[in-house]
Parts: C-alpha cells; structure tokens; sequence
C-alpha cells in the first residue's frame, strides 16, 4: 500500500501569484513562474515529472461546498 | 497496489477546514505532457479541465464544437476533446476531457466515465483519506 498526502498549504505557501512546478514526490516547489507556460519553460530540461498548480488564486470553487 | 491519498486542503480553506479528495495526474496528447492536480468527483459524468491546461496540451479546443454543461451551481459552455491519454500512479488510461470556458485555471476534475470507470476508488471520510485500486484490465 502506498500512501500520499499533497500539502498544498505549505507548498505554495510565500507564492501570490504565477504557476508553480511541484516535484514528483509533492515534497517541495521545483520551480515558479508568471505563467504556465514560462513555468513550463523553465522546467524542460527537467527529467522527473512535475506537477504544476496555479498559485494565488480562491480555490473556493475547487470543490463544492 | 491500493494507494492511499489523504485529503487535501487548500489555501484559503484554513479556517472552514473544508478538504478534497485530489488525485495527481498527467494528461499526454501525443507529444504533449502536462501534469496537475485533479478533484476525483463521483458526481461528475466525464473529465473537465480549463481552457489554460488544454492550450499546454496543445489542444485546438476552439475548434471543438461548442456544448452546455450544467452543474448544481448553473451551466456553462465546454468543448470536447476525445482519446486523450491520463496516468495516474503509473496506471494509463484513455479518456474524454471536457475544456469548460471561463473557470479557474486549476480546474481539473476527473469523474464517472474515466477514473471510476479505471479504478475502486473508496472514500473514508472519517479518516480524511480516500483509496484508489486500479483495475487489472489485462
């Protein structure tokens, strides 16, 4: 059984604004930038996947309440 | 195998404490990879995602034909985009996203038609976890 926890809280915590790359593992913010596609950029030469999530943003919509 | 993933809570959410069950996800077409964070939605009838993370997988979603959705909060306007690959946890799937106009970026969502259709998913709210098992289609 393997078990995962994504914590957003403290991934994008300290970021307003842009998109960032999150590592493979969840652990950490790999890279940031404005936009997805700079973030994207910046991350190409880059061999482990990479999660990238908007920053900044109401994610009150996410989920339903 | 049968992964366990704990709620997530998000920014802002804090103080509700509101959480959701969010899986990690890679969406390929063809040569385009793009991977994000999905809301696993049972009350979904297909995929959805935004127009932001289409347009990183090269999709043409203007050129798709124009649809109304509806949902518990109204409707909304979406395109189609057919035999997309998704892999989640190693596990690959082929599926129908939904690309709904004027939402949030983030908004990626799979539903009933794609992941529930791949995988025993099992929630245990108790917990704040949720159990996914992906079947052995072979």
């Amino acid at each position: 059984m393997r078990q995962d926890k994504i914590d957003f809280i403290r991934l994008l915590k300290g970021y307003r604004k842009g998109w960032v790359a999150i590592s493979h593992d969840f652990k950490r913010v790999v890279f940031h930038g404005e936009n997805l596609k700079e973030t994207m950029k910046k991350a190409k030469d880059v061999k482990e996947k990479l999660y990238y999530f908007p920053v900044g943003e109401s994610y009150s919509n996410f989920v339903g309440i | 195998m049968i992964h366990t993933i704990k709620y997530s809570l998000l920014p802002g959410f804090e103080r509700t404490g509101v959480l959701a069950p969010i899986l990690p996800v890679t969406f390929i077409n063809g040569k385009y990879e793009m991977s994000s964070f999905a809301l696993v939605d049972s009350g979904a009838e297909y995929g959805l995602i935004s127009t932001i993370i289409a347009e990183a997988l090269n999709i043409d979603w203007i050129k798709l034909p124009k649809k109304q959705g509806f949902t518990a909060s109204g409707s909304f306007v979406y395109h189609t985009a057919k035999n997309i690959e998704a892999e989640v946890f190693g596990h690959n799937f082929r599926l129908s996203l939904n690309i709904a106009e004027g939402i949030n970026a983030f908004k990626c969502i799979l539903g009933r038609n794609d992941i529930f259709k791949q995988a025993k998913i099992t929630f245990e709210g108790c917990k704040n976890q949720f159990y996914i098992e992906f079947r052995n289609l072979n």
